[in-house]
This record gives C-alpha cells, sequence and structure tokens, in this order.
C-alpha cells in the first residue's frame, strides 16, 4: 500500500510527464488528452464527496456551468488565471450556501434536487440573457493558446486528485466515510457531519467550477445548454461508478477509457454507439457493481492469495 | 370568467397527463426504490406504437390504447426480469438500490432512445386525430384534448382503485409499508415486483399513446416528462398515489397559470422552483401530514 507521500508524489510526476505533451502531440491528440483530464477531473473530484459519502449529486453540471459563465462574463475584465480561479470559487460558494440547505436531504431526494437546481441555474441565466443582454450564447473573443488552457486543465485535474488523496487521509475523510457507513452513528459518535458534508461538498464544486471555467475558455463559443448540458453531470456520474467511486485511480482510469471510446465510436456510429454505451452501463452495474477497480481488487488478492 | 375556466381548465389537461406519468413512477419507487430514469422513454414507446398503429393499421388510437398497454406491460416484466431484480436481490442496502438502479436507468435511457432513433429518425411524427374545437361553458378546446385529459384521470383513477379495492392492491400498500412484513403473511416478491414494474410502464406507454393524440412524437420526447414526473413524485409524496394525481394537477395549473402571467419561456424555471420550494419547505411531499 503506498503512502500519502508516494501517492501525491506519483501524481506529481504524471502530471509533469503530461505536461510536456503539447509539445509531442499533435492538435488532434492534444484535445482529446484534454477531455481525458477534464473528465479525470471532474470525475475524481465528483467522487471525493459522492463515492465516500454515497449521496448521489447530480449537481456537476451546475458547478461546471456556472464556472463556464464566470469566464464568459469576466474574460474581458479579468486576466485568465483570476477569472479560472473566481469559476471555482463561485461554484464552491453555491454549493456551500445549496449545501447547506439541502445537505439533510438523502437518496434520491437529493439526486433529484441537485439535478433541478442545475436546469433552474441553467434556465435562469438563459431567462437572463435571453431578457436583458439580448443573447443566447456568448463568445469569448480573446481565448489564451492552447497550451495554456492544456496546463491549467491539467494543473487542476492534478489538483483534484492531490487534494481527494489528502481528504482521503484527513478526519475529515474519516468522517465522510463514517457518513456513508451510517450517518446516524457518525453524529452520535461526535462527527459534525453538517460541517463535514457541506466543506467537502463545496471542495468538489469548487473543482467542477474551476473546470468549467478553464474548458469556456477551449471552447470559445458558450451557450446555457452546451455548458449547464446534463450529460456533463451524467457522464461524470458514471464515469465515477464505473471506475469504482470509492477509489481515485478507478475514475480516472475509466474517465480515460470513456473519453476514447466517446472520441472514436460516436462520430461514426452516433447511435449505435450511445446504445451500446447503455448496454455496457448495464452490464456493469448488475455484474461488476463495484466498478473497474474491483476488478484490480479482486486480481490483487487473487496474487496474495496464490 | 370563460377566461379563468379555460385557464384552469388548460392547466388540469396538462396536469392529467403529468398525474398518469408520475403515478407509474411512483409506485415503481415506492415499491422497490427503483429511480427509473428511463421512465419517459417508455412513453415514447408507448406514443409511437400509438402512431404505428394509426399509420401503419390504420387503428383508431383510443381502441389501440388497451394494446400499447398490454405491449408496455410485457416490456416492463421483461425489463424487470432482466435488470432490476438482480440488483434488488444482490444490493446490501436500500440506499445501493437506489443509486443502481439510477444508473441502470440511465443507461436503458441511451438504449432505448437511440434504438428509437436508429429505428424511426430524429424527424418529428404525427397524425391527426379529433383536432375539431368544441365548445364547453363558453370556452372552447380542442375535441383530442379533452378525450387525452378524460382518459388521462380515468386511467389514473383506475389505477388508485386498484390500489384501494382489490387484493393485489393492498398487498402493494403492504409490501410499501414494511416489506418484510408482507413477505411474512406470504406476499409474494418475486410475482408482486415484476407485476407493479410493468403496471408503471403500461401507464407511461398509456400517457404516451395519448400524447401522441395531440402532439407531434420524437425519440427524444420523454425526458421532459421523467423531469416532471419527478417533480410532480415529490410534489404529491415519495409512494403516494393519490398525492400524486393532485400533485400533477397542480403542477399543470402552477404551469398553466405562470406560463399566462410572466412568459412561456419560463415554464422550466416555475417548475423547478415549485420542486426546490417544495422538497425545502416539505420534504416529505405537500400532502403529508
Amino acid at each position: 500500500m503506498m503512502t500519502l507521500r508516494d501517492s501525491i508524489l506519483a501524481t506529481l510526476l504524471a502530471a509533469l510527464a503530461l505536461s510536456a505533451m503539447p509539445w509531442l502531440l499533435s492538435a488532434f491528440a492534444l484535445s482529446l488528452t484534454l477531455t481525458c483530464l477534464m473528465y479525470a477531473g471532474l470525475a475524481v473530484s465528483w467522487a471525493m464527496f459522492c463515492g465516500a459519502t454515497n449521496y448521489l449529486s447530480l449537481a456537476t453540471a451546475a458547478f461546471f456551468g456556472m464556472g463556464a459563465y464566470v469566464t464568459a462574463w469576466g474574460a474581458e475584465a479579468l486576466p485568465y488565471g483570476v477569472a479560472v480561479l473566481l469559476g471555482g470559487l463561485v461554484a464552491a460558494a453555491f454549493a456551500a450556501l445549496v449545501g447547506a440547505a439541502v445537505l439533510h436531504l438523502r437518496g434520491a431526494y437529493f439526486a433529484v434536487i441537485t439535478f433541478g437546481l442545475g436546469e433552474l441555474v441553467r434556465h435562469a441565466i438563459t431567462y437572463y440573457e435571453k431578457s436583458y443582454a439580448g443573447t443566447v450564447g456568448r463568445v469569448i473573443s480573446a481565448p489564451p493558446e492552447a497550451a495554456t488552457i492544456y496546463h491549467t486543465v491539467l494543473l487542476l485535474s492534478a489538483l483534484a486528485v492531490v487534494t481527494a488523496l489528502a481528504v482521503r487521509a484527513s478526519r475529515l475523510g474519516l468522517a465522510l466515510r463514517g457518513i456513508g457507513a451510517d450517518e446516524e452513528r457518525a453524529r452520535t459518535l461526535g462527527v459534525n457531519t453538517r460541517r463535514a458534508k457541506v466543506l467537502a461538498f463545496s471542495l468538489s464544486a469548487f473543482f467542477a467550477g474551476a473546470l468549467g471555467a478553464a474548458m469556456a475558455m477551449r471552447w470559445t463559443y458558450i451557450d446555457p445548454l452546451s455548458v449547464f448540458n446534463p450529460f456533463i453531470g451524467f457522464q461524470t456520474v458514471l464515469i465515477a461508478m464505473v471506475g469504482g467511486a470509492h477509489t481515485i485511480l478507478g475514475p480516472i482510469a475509466s474517465a480515460v477509457l470513456f473519453s476514447l471510446l466517446t472520441e472514436f465510436l460516436r462520430l461514426q456510429f452516433p447511435y449505435l454507439f450511445l446504445i451500446m454505451l447503455g448496454f455496457l452501463l448495464i452490464l456493469l452495474v448488475l455484474y461488476l457493481p463495484g466498478g473497474l477497480a474491483s476488478l484490480f481488487a479482486r486480481w490483487r488478492w487473487r496474487k496474495s492469495n496464490a | 370568467m370563460a377566461f379563468w375556466f379555460e385557464l384552469v381548465a388548460t392547466g388540469l389537461i396538462t396536469g392529467g397527463i403529468y398525474a398518469l406519468v408520475a403515478l407509474g413512477l411512483n409506485l415503481q419507487y415506492g415499491l422497490m426504490r427503483i429511480m427509473n430514469i428511463s421512465h419517459g422513454e417508455f412513453l415514447m414507446l408507448g406514443a409511437y406504437l400509438t402512431w404505428l398503429g394509426h399509420t401503419v393499421l390504420q387503428v383508431n388510437p383510443l381502441a389501440f390504447l388497451p394494446v400499447v398497454a398490454l405491449a408496455l406491460f410485457l416490456v416492463g416484466v421483461a425489463v424487470y426480469w432482466l435488470c432490476f431484480a438482480r440488483i434488488i436481490h444482490t444490493a446490501p442496502a436500500v440506499e445501493v438500490i437506489e443509486a443502481r438502479s439510477l444508473l441502470v436507468g440511465f443507461g436503458l435511457m441511451f438504449l432505448v432512445q437511440n434504438a428509437a432513433y436508429l429505428a424511426w429518425g430524429a424527424d418529428l411524427r404525427g397524425y391527426s386525430y379529433l383536432a375539431e374545437p368544441v365548445d364547453l361553458g363558453g370556452a372552447r378546446f380542442m375535441a383530442n384534448r379533452l378525450v387525452v385529459f378524460a382518459f388521462a384521470v380515468g386511467a389514473s383513477l383506475a389505477l388508485l382503485a386498484v390500489l384501494r379495492w382489490t387484493l393485489i392492491g393492498k398487498a402493494v400498500r403492504a409490501m410499501m409499508q414494511s416489506p418484510t412484513g408482507a413477505q411474512l403473511v406470504g406476499i409474494d416478491t418475486r410475482v408482486l415486483h415484476p407485476v407493479v414494474f410493468g403496471l408503471g410502464l403500461a401507464m407511461a406507454g398509456i400517457a404516451g399513446g395519448l400524447l401522441s393524440m395531440v402532439y407531434e412524437i420524437s425519440p427524444g420526447m420523454g425526458e421532459p416528462y421523467t423531469v416532471t414526473a419527478l417533480i410532480v413524485i415529490v410534489l404529491g409524496g415519495l409512494g403516494s398515489a393519490a398525492g400524486c394525481l393532485l400533485g400533477g394537477m397542480l403542477l399543470g395549473l402552477v404551469e398553466a397559470f405562470g406560463m399566462h402571467f410572466t412568459s412561456p419561456s419560463l415554464k422550466m424555471l416555475l417548475s423547478y422552483a415549485v420542486l426546490i420550494g417544495v422538497l425545502l419547505a416539505r420534504p416529505k411531499g405537500l400532502f403529508a401530514r
């Protein structure tokens, strides 16, 4: 078993290796890597809260879109780095506010309300843009270079992994796992469950928001439907759960897998690809409910027993 | 006066469909903790079946409804056996059932929706049925909307009656109150679960068939109804069938009035605002005691 320091070191080394990619890869391969990184960051930060606590949040799209709109609205006035940071902070603040109000709901209620919140924000922004700004989408006029965006997303995703590792090893991580196992018991044992949940929820929202802010620069044109697309949220949940939401490596591996599959199959067979995706998803949930990570664990268990 | 009447009636007509869609979903959730996010996809299948029946076989869409209901019921039983039975039997806790069934629901959604795109294409389809205006109490309605309303409410009430007065309905209610207790007195989960799941899809199928008489249909038509159904369920309370009927009507009214007094583009905003308001103020549903 790797210690916390080893894992963080490994993450940083991997990030360092990946940071050379803009000079090594073609534009197409680079954009593919960017997608992988984005989903890895989203899935890891989602799993940081949801995997440990068993709360099913569908609000990722809301945080992502809010971050994107912070960049869209502030692109002219703010420097790039500040916009990304601000995008993350706005999403985190929103999550803290919302979390304080709704985190007493569990299970399906929580899933439904987080989904509803995302849609609420999306419709509110659509309405605002239409009636006050007189526009549907926004064009970002002077986006930074592709390599800069790539490095930002890489940095954010690496930070998300490091944060997830650190949280897992901390008291907060223990509290979250306690909540996931039995919330009543955790509270009885003196865990301030409310504070732990709100803290972790907004921490995970920070990364979704910052990633959204960075990716908006990449897309250069954004409208509410594309950045608040519920499929960003669904895809994140799927990736994390298929990978194994209680692990960190699992979501990363499945983010790469999903992004590659999407890239290569979706354009050629759009409908057939999604049919296959659906089928695959059902099979995975039914026969490998612990995610890809459980395959690895099983393999290791078998090796140690051989 | 006629104006108010028309507004209320419009709200109730939409609400009737909402209630019908939500009822099936609510039964599935209340009984089995299956959050079937692909519910709207089966509504879409019902709509396409009715459309096929009307255009290919030249059958009256209303007469075709029982066929649609039966077909969707069988589909539901099959889907239950293939997908959800295993989850329910292997999951260690209720929350795990909810999470896994939600994922399987997403899978089914991708599967069914895209299969429909593959089979019928993305074009809007439709046919005209009873599209003549009728005067009623000083207001004018399309005849097909009135028929749809009558059938939606009729089907909902029939389901309520089944739950209230028949043995199987009693078994379902017992199962909702206490799964273990119900099994102890000899209620067979292995029969009841697939039957109720099938019933839920049959309801969605009927709703879809009814909708195809009024609106144009497309493979993506189901999703908004899934979301609306979730909202209605929250309004009425998870697992409460009568609450569902009232919640559906209420949401229809809120939408009709809201759209009239603000703007049609605020429709979804209003629904979500209602959803979030209710979840925050009364998470057990509006009518919970």
